[in-house]
């Protein structure tokens, strides 16, 4: 039994690498895992059935089963998301310095009513990560469209990306706090980090949570009768 | 043609050329005749001489062929061991193979008809 875990244990990080789901994964195992168990019964080997090139294996079995493989692209979907948001950092910034001066000048605010401090800083900060995070989301959305799923990755982006930032502010804050806001460059490295660790989290739990499928029958046709033997 | 010092291997070769556009028939063949599992069609492999056929081959096979709707497998108590999931023609697969068979019987006839020497067409020196 623990040579057709071991088989099965390389089987799957061989699907895992070739994209394919994990619904079908479970599929292909437990298929695979009864025909061995009844092969080890018969006296077989199952690592020597498999043969030394147990990925390729699972490669062929994967594409005979024609299941569908969809590769995450964490990679580009990090670096898209990233590149997005530097422009719409950049873009925001240029409209707020265009803008302030100009609502400063329209706006007049009466002396006699006063702004609660928690509603500027939500706009004086969340406005421009809005910003940003639309620029991430856009950026993904238009150049990943290559991409299966991308547009729910980008939904789901536009959803877990402001979550993950009310995250991570009052912990980001509390780490200043604690190093009694100190501005040495390690600090600011650490900050910086830990924000871009919880965005580029919330980014990867969004394209997982979008490739998310029903899992799908991999067995035979439902009118395939059997021949009498 | 082929060099006699490397005529083992590529005989070998030859022969898995060959059989790989017939795998997919004789396992419709031998599930024709009695209902196996995976690695007990291996051996049926083996007892009719492709002792060649491993497990690792054959199995992605019977996976597409199911996939296709030629064979059914059902799990399958055992006295001895394990539940076995054995693999069987389906109607489908039966017609697949009618089919097939037909065909490789014209192809070996065709073949064979140009193998075989006739009388009026002596080998040249």
């Amino acid at each position: 039994m623990e040579t057709i875990d071991s088989v099965l244990s390389e089987a799957d990080r061989a699907w895992r690498a070739y994209g394919v789901s994990s619904a079908d994964r479970r599929v292909l195992a437990a298929d695979l895992r009864l025909d061995l168990a009844a092969a080890a019964a018969d006296g077989g080997d199952p690592v020597q059935l498999v043969g030394g090139d147990v990925a390729g294996f699972a490669r062929r079995l994967a594409d005979e089963a024609a299941v569908r493989r969809v590769r995450p692209e964490y990679h580009r979907l990090l670096l898209t998301a990233l590149a997005g948001a530097l422009l719409g950092s950049l873009l925001g910034a240029g409209i707020f310095t265009a803008l302030y001066p100009l609502l400063v000048r329209l706006i007049d605010i009466p002396r006699s009513i006063e702004i609660p401090v928690q509603v500027a800083v939500v706009v004086y900060y969340g406005v421009p990560a809005a910003v940003v995070v639309a620029g991430a989301v856009t950026a993904v959305r238009l150049r990943l469209r290559d991409l299966p799923q991308i547009r729910r990755t980008a939904l789901l982006m536009s959803l877990l990306l402001p979550a993950a930032g009310i995250v991570v502010t009052p912990i980001t804050m509390a780490y200043a706090w604690s190093t009694d806001y100190s501005t040495a460059p390690e600090v600011l490295v650490v900050e910086v980090v830990m924000v871009l660790a919880a965005l580029a989290g919330a980014t990867v739990l969004a394209r997982r949570l979008s490739l998310r499928e029903r899992r799908r029958a991999t067995g035979a046709a439902p009118d395939a009768a059997v021949e009498p033997a | 043609m082929v060099v006699a010092e490397g005529q083992p291997t590529d005989d070998n070769d030859r022969q898995t050329q060959l059989l790989r556009g017939v795998l997919d028939m004789c396992l419709l063949a031998l599930l024709s005749r009695e209902p196996a599992h995976g690695y007990e069609l291996v051996r049926r492999m083996e007892s009719a001489g492709f002792s060649t056929i491993s497990y690792g081959t054959l199995y992605p096979l019977l996976t597409r062929m199911r996939r296709l709707g030629l064979v059914a497998d059902e799990q399958q108590i055992s006295p001895t061991g394990p539940p076995r999931k054995v693999y069987a023609l389906t109607r489908a697969g039966r017609a697949r193979l009618d089919a097939w068979q037909n065909q490789w019987t014209r192809f070996a006839g065709t073949v064979d008809a140009i193998l075989v020497p006739t009388d009026h067409s002596p080998p040249r020196s």
